[in-house]
């Protein structure tokens, strides 16, 4: 009998702390929710490096929402600590009502401390750094006018703070949804985590979703802005650009930047560092590293906290509803601001600027310059973009971190 | 500050008037465009100025480098070139022509001049300035990042 009774005991305290006793359907949701990402990052590929982690932190934080509790103490009087066979000794003691009661620290949840280095803002420059010895700046030096482009792409941002202001949100929030538009997900996590953090789980899911589906928003968009005469321009080939030039790039940028852009300084810093890793050629195993293995750690990092943050209480809201909206307003507006100068730079050289090039200033290296030499080959298959195509596009990523300083500054103070 | 904000993480913003959300828009849309234009048209000018700055001192080694070298050529055989005019025409030094290193076959230098032709085409401005072994390390430097990773 006695063992009986042990065992029923048993079975009921593992059923009272299991998900079916604890967990709501907000959860339930979530956890389909997950799935259906998982089965995008699988089965279709959207942006799978990140996806599938964030879909994977996701189900973890919403099969188990501990798993991010923050370390906290416990207060337990000397007779719970004895049935939990806790020891007293060195512990704080509080008294309350008369009753004496020992501070039992508890540690945190796992992901709870992988997070700290998103909530730190420690991942996102570490991304950069890997991007950085990734990126060849030599387009944009060969074509320094692309950083128009690059700029123009990131109206749709603050566009889009306009937007989301009026739908009620406040400003910093309103900072970290327009920043969806810089087509930038490590910008936009370093942004959210700065200026609205609470939002950080609808922003980063609403910002790799849009760059997921570069191929889809923007063609579209593109060629309702553009006639097929600009569509078929065929731009000439650009100049070879020297070593010492690539070497000398991410010095003055970050120089220039981090002078008169501190807020921007960590992010363009990393870029810069890393890609005058690359440029240098006298650091090969510190770039592979940079690239491969750090970016490769800090990705998993990054994925599966910032899908952890996206448990049911906290993501299904209407925010969540009205930050995917804004997103995509931000992320269109962008490519159309992108397209719009880059049909007023074909009128100003007289045609030989193809005005497709301008949708690659959104970021999202390299998946939007694909979309223009793609585009551009449609029309015309003899035609090349895609190196002219990356001016704009890392122009772009320059852009949205000059973007990201100015917001962070303006309504972040 | 006329604006108040919620202080914790995870409310409902404190509703704006709306001569404030005006205000609020117009300020960053205004300050966004103004920053981030002028620094990138200011990075836009800086990049062509150091540009032009490292390709006029390049240009000005690589000739320095063709006219060493048509020198050495002229050290090398004064004689020949006056004995047998007729049969060798003295090479027409050319600022335009590519600096070749040691060892490279002539042959080499045709099929890298014929791929460079082939890809940017017979109007492009592509020019072979200089051909040379790259990607070689000495023995000693084999010797020493050997040492270095060794442990890995």
């Amino acid at each position: 009998m006695e063992i009986f009774e042990g065992f029923l005991k048993a079975i009921t305290g593992i059923f009272k702390e299991s998900g079916i006793a604890t967990l709501n359907w907000q959860n339930y949701v979530m956890i389909a929710i997950s799935i259906v990402l998982l089965y995008l990052a699988i089965k279709k590929q959207y942006e799978p490096l990140l996806l599938l982690p964030i879909a994977f932190g996701m189900l973890l934080v919403n099969l188990y929402p501990a798993i991010m509790n923050p370390p906290s103490v416990q207060l337990l009087t000397a007779d719970q600590c004895a049935a939990q066979h806790v020891e007293i000794a060195g512990h704080a003691k509080r008294v309350i009502d008369g009753v004496t009661y020992y501070e039992n620290p508890t540690y945190g949840g796992l992901l709870y401390y992988l997070y700290q280095g998103v909530k730190l803002g420690i991942y996102p420059p570490l991304i950069f750094l890997g991007i950085g010895c990734m990126t060849d700046f030599g387009p944009l030096i060969a074509n320094p006018k692309s950083l128009i482009l690059g700029a123009a792409a990131q109206i749709g941002i603050f566009v889009t703070f306009t937007g989301a202001i009026f739908l009620g949100f406040s400003e910093p929030e309103a900072g970290a949804i327009g920043i969806i538009g810089g087509a930038d997900g490590p910008t936009a996590i370093y942004v959210t985590t700065k200026l609205a953090p609470h939002l950080l789980g609808s922003i980063a899911i609403a910002a790799y979703s849009y760059m997921a589906l570069v191929p889809i928003i923007q063609p579209p968009i593109m060629k309702a802005l553009t006639t097929k005469k600009e569509r078929m321009v065929v731009m000439e080939q650009l100049r070879p650009v020297s070593k010492l030039e690539k070497i000398m790039f991410p010095i003055i940028v970050v120089i220039l930047i981090a002078i008169l852009l501190p807020d921007a300084a960590p992010l363009v810093g990393m870029l810069m560092l890393g890609n005058l890793f690359k440029e240098s050629g006298v650091v090969d195993r510190i770039a592979k590293a940079a690239q491969n293995e750090l970016m490769n750690i800090i990705t998993i990092f990054l994925g599966t906290t910032v899908g952890a943050t996206a448990s049911g209480q906290n993501f299904l809201s209407l925010s969540t509803i009205k930050i995917i909206v804004l997103g995509l307003i931000a992320f269109s507006m962008g490519t159309a601001f992108g397209v719009l100068f880059g049909k007023l730079m074909y009128k100003f050289t007289g045609g030989k600027v193809n005005p497709l090039i301008g949708s690659a200033g959104v970021s999202a290296v390299p998946m939007a310059a694909r979309v223009s030499q793609k585009v551009g080959q449609q029309e015309n298959p003899g035609n090349f973009l895609l190196m002219h195509a990356m001016g704009p596009n890392v122009a772009g990523v320059i852009g949205s971190a000059v973007a990201a300083g100015v917001l962070l500054n303006v309504v972040g103070h | 500050m006329y604006l108040s904000y919620l202080a914790n993480a995870g409310g409902i913003a404190a509703e704006l008037s709306l001569y404030e959300k005006w205000i609020s828009s117009a300020k960053v849309i205004l300050t966004g465009f103004a920053v981030v234009f002028a620094v990138l048209f200011l990075l836009i000018g800086i990049i062509k100025i150091y540009s032009t700055i490292v390709q006029a001192v390049q240009n000005k080694n690589n000739v320095r480098k063709n006219v060493r070298n048509q020198k050495k050529e002229k050290i090398a055989q004064p004689d020949d070139s006056l004995k047998k005019p007729s049969i060798i025409p003295a090479r027409k030094s050319d600022a335009n022509e590519p600096v070749v290193s040691d060892g490279i076959d002539e042959e080499i230098v045709a099929v890298i001049a014929a791929a460079v032709a082939a890809t940017y085409g017979s109007k492009g401005k592509a020019r072979i300035k200089s051909i040379k072994k790259s990607g070689g390390r000495s023995a000693w430097a084999n010797a020493g990042i050997l040492d270095n990773t060794r442990p890995f």
